[in-house]
């Protein structure tokens, strides 16, 4: 299914932070999570014990899921993260963090580890 | 009680109270989350102290000699390097920034650059106001927040502003309207009254608001009665109102409107409509407010146009500053740079991974004080002190209005400030040189 | 509040109290109990005054204590709570122009932010303990923090 996804920050869920005072575990269970709203949820079949496969055209990642009802219907947020940034894209010399078109569907894969970003930004896999 | 000026984000709040007995700090009074965490990382469990080196592909510790070598060594042998960051640092720093450019023949920029700094410029251009945290305190009857959240980011912006009785309004809260235009219900929505505006855009429909205003902004009669992009017409009449009745106004932009289109400029359709608004009124102006992230996000503008009469980005062939059409995005992506300094930020986990991938793949010399995923690729790491305790110097607030840190603590291990440091590897430039 | 919505809301004052909003509030707080209000015991209001005997159960009578709640986890540290309490504001204290609270607190002044978190230091000011007038509903601290991690209750 299609969505709009939006990248937001909170307080709670903040990369910075967890890079300082956390490890890698602390930083895959609140930086890999995105928000959905109830009615999507129950659209998409999910159980909260699935996880969720976003993909744009060249990358994909696979996050926890949670339900929240202030987000709108037909969009996704996750926290500002190194997650994220693997869907973002660049327009024009200009980074774009917001409104991006992407595919999603309910998944049993494992979460995308920190480790196996960092590899894939490195090139090696 | 002595107070200090905080460096967790950039509203730099300085009348925070710092118990301390000169080697530990034992109590902050006055400052929010953010603020507590910046003091926590003089203690934190991944705070790097020693130079580090990679070697056989891990990064292990090492002497200053040694790391400091590596670094002349990279830079000496590359002939365009590229430095990124700065926004994490004092003005000072950024200075031996920019002199360390000169010396390397590189090119520098900051984090402004891909967030706020964008609008900065084209506003002074059209002669919007921008305004400050006291000004907005003691005048301002209107708030507008436009695809902004502060009560994540930066806790104490809407005590200071929204609950504070000031000498034109001196009834406080009563009298000040806030509006809040944004596609998600946030945090930011509950601190609003009976008299405030919530208006829940459609997502990425902010362009055709903005058209509507401007075609309307004499009369609320021909406002389409079905709304425009989710809002009904009522709420519209009421911000139409607002918009030109008030006799002084804000609107603080965020995140949400600096996002590039293919066919317009939002930004400069949201100045056209300030502009167009201000020769319309009968009483006051709006003005603006831009919201940043770390401490010194406005601060590297005000330095380069100080010492080279540019604001912005700087280029320097033959040790003397060129015009150059670049930008820090397009010089990743066209990979027009073979090693890579980055001084206070973490572009790994920030850039989108296109960019990431190609900064990674050259040489990279990390300056920072903590964990994160730029240190795991760095080829040299060096620490330096973190600002605001454990060295001083000079601060822009996102009002431009300057401030003085403070230094509190001595840094461990004699770690050099980053003003200290980047004059240090000028000199060993120079003196390899000769 | 949930216990007004049953009583009859005529404002008789037979139960000694001016309104019935105050005599609900006194249900909650325990200082007076459902068969204190005449109008009750009649038939017509049969249905209204089950159901309130049931929702004030055993704690019926029990006289509660004021209790504000700060929730450590949810707090940010954005001292709004500090700036509107109107008993701090009507000594006219330095945060209502958005400055920073004096240090030490002055006794007025009901919260505090301590290393990033609210703390609530005299609840002996607080307004809700006033003996009457419309004051003892006050709950600004509570409708406007943003994370909503204050609660007012009896217990």
């Amino acid at each position: 299914m299609d969505f709009i996804l939006n990248t937001i920050r909170k307080i709670d869920n903040d990369q910075v932070k967890e890079h300082s005072f956390g490890n890698e575990q602390s930083l895959e269970e609140n930086l890999a999570i995105s928000f959905i709203n109830p009615k999507d949820f129950d659209k998409l079949n999910l159980v909260s014990s699935l996880h969720l496969k976003i993909s744009n055209n060249q990358r994909n990642i696979i996050v926890k899921i949670e339900k929240d009802e202030n987000v709108p219907e037909g969009t996704i947020m996750i926290p500002v993260s190194i997650w994220s940034n693997q869907l973002t894209e660049i327009l024009n010399d200009e980074l774009v963090y917001k409104n991006i078109v992407v595919s999603v569907e309910a998944t049993r894969e494992p979460i995308l580890k920190f480790k196996e970003i960092i590899q894939k930004i490195r090139g090696i896999e | 009680m002595k107070r200090y000026p905080c460096s967790g984000c950039s509203l730099l709040c300085d009348d925070i109270i710092v118990k301390s007995d000169g080697l530990f700090i034992e109590e902050v009074i006055g400052a929010c989350l953010k603020g507590k965490e910046r003091f926590d990382q003089v203690n934190a469990q991944n705070r790097i102290t020693s130079p580090m080196i990679r070697k056989n592909n891990e990064l292990v510790n090492a002497s200053w000699e040694e790391a400091l070598a590596k670094t002349v060594e990279i830079i000496k042998n590359s002939s365009a390097p590229l430095l990124y960051g700065f926004s994490n640092v004092t003005c000072e720093a950024q200075r031996a920034g920019m002199d360390l450019a000169k010396e390397i023949n590189g090119f520098i920029d900051s984090n402004a650059s891909i967030c706020q700094g964008k609008i900065l410029n084209k506003a002074r251009s059209q002669g919007i106001n921008l305004t400050t945290i006291t000004e907005i305190i003691n005048k301002v009857d209107l708030i507008i927040l436009w695809g902004a959240n502060p009560a994540e980011t930066i806790p104490r912006l809407l005590n200071k502003i929204l609950f504070s009785r000031g000498k034109f309004r001196m009834t406080g809260r009563e009298i000040k309207t806030l509006v809040i235009i944004d596609p998600v219900k946030t945090a930011s929505f509950r601190v609003m009254g009976v008299r405030d505006l919530a208006l829940i855009i459609q997502p990425d429909k902010d362009i055709e608001l903005i058209q509507m205003l401007k075609e309307e902004c004499c009369s609320a009669d021909s406002i389409p009665s079905g709304g425009v992009a989710g809002i009904d017409k009522s709420d519209l009449k009421r911000l139409l109102l607002h918009l030109t009745g008030a006799e002084n106004g804000v609107i603080i932009l965020g995140q949400g409107v600096i996002q590039p289109h293919a066919n317009y400029d939002l930004i400069e359709e949201l100045l056209d409509l300030l502009q167009l608004i201000n020769t319309r009124q009968a009483k006051g102006r709006i003005s603006l407010l831009l919201l940043g992230g770390h401490f010194n996000m406005a601060g590297f503008d005000h330095v380069a146009l100080s010492s080279y009469g540019v604001s912005g980005k700087l280029q320097f062939e033959n040790k003397k500053l060129v015009k150059s059409e670049d930008t820090i995005v397009s010089k990743i992506n066209k990979e027009n740079f073979d090693c890579s300094i980055i001084v206070g930020t973490d572009p790994i986990s920030h850039l989108p991974h296109s960019l990431s991938s190609k900064l990674s793949k050259k040489p990279l010399i990390l300056i920072d004080n903590h964990n994160s995923a730029t240190s795991r690729i760095a080829d040299v790491v060096l620490p330096t002190a973190i600002t605001g305790i454990e060295s001083s110097g000079l601060a822009y607030r996102i009002d431009q209005v300057p401030v003085e840190l403070k230094k509190i603590l001595n840094p461990p291990n004699n770690i050099p400030s980053d003003e200290e440091l980047l004059n240090q590897l000028i000199e060993k430039l120079n003196g390899g040189a000769k | 509040m949930e216990l007004y919505k049953y009583l009859p809301k005529t404002n008789c004052k037979e139960c000694g109290m001016p309104t019935c909003m105050a005599f609900s509030l006194a249900l909650l707080q325990g200082k007076a109990k459902v068969d204190d209000c005449p109008p009750l015991l009649k038939p017509k209001y049969k249905k209204q005054y089950e159901k309130l005997k049931e929702l004030l159960g055993s704690e019926e009578g029990q006289e509660k204590e004021l209790r504000i709640n700060v929730d450590e986890d949810l707090c940010d540290g954005c001292g709004i709570c500090v700036t509107i309490c109107p008993v701090n504001a009507r000594y006219c204290p330095p945060s209502l122009s958005g400055k920073a609270p004096e240090y030490p607190p002055e006794k007025h002044q009901l919260f505090q932010v301590i290393d990033g978190k609210c703390e609530l230091l005299n609840l002996e000011y607080c307004r809700r303990l006033e003996s009457e007038g419309r004051e003892r509903e006050c709950h600004v601290c509570e409708t406007y923090c943003p994370r909503e991690a204050i609660k007012i209750e009896y217990v």
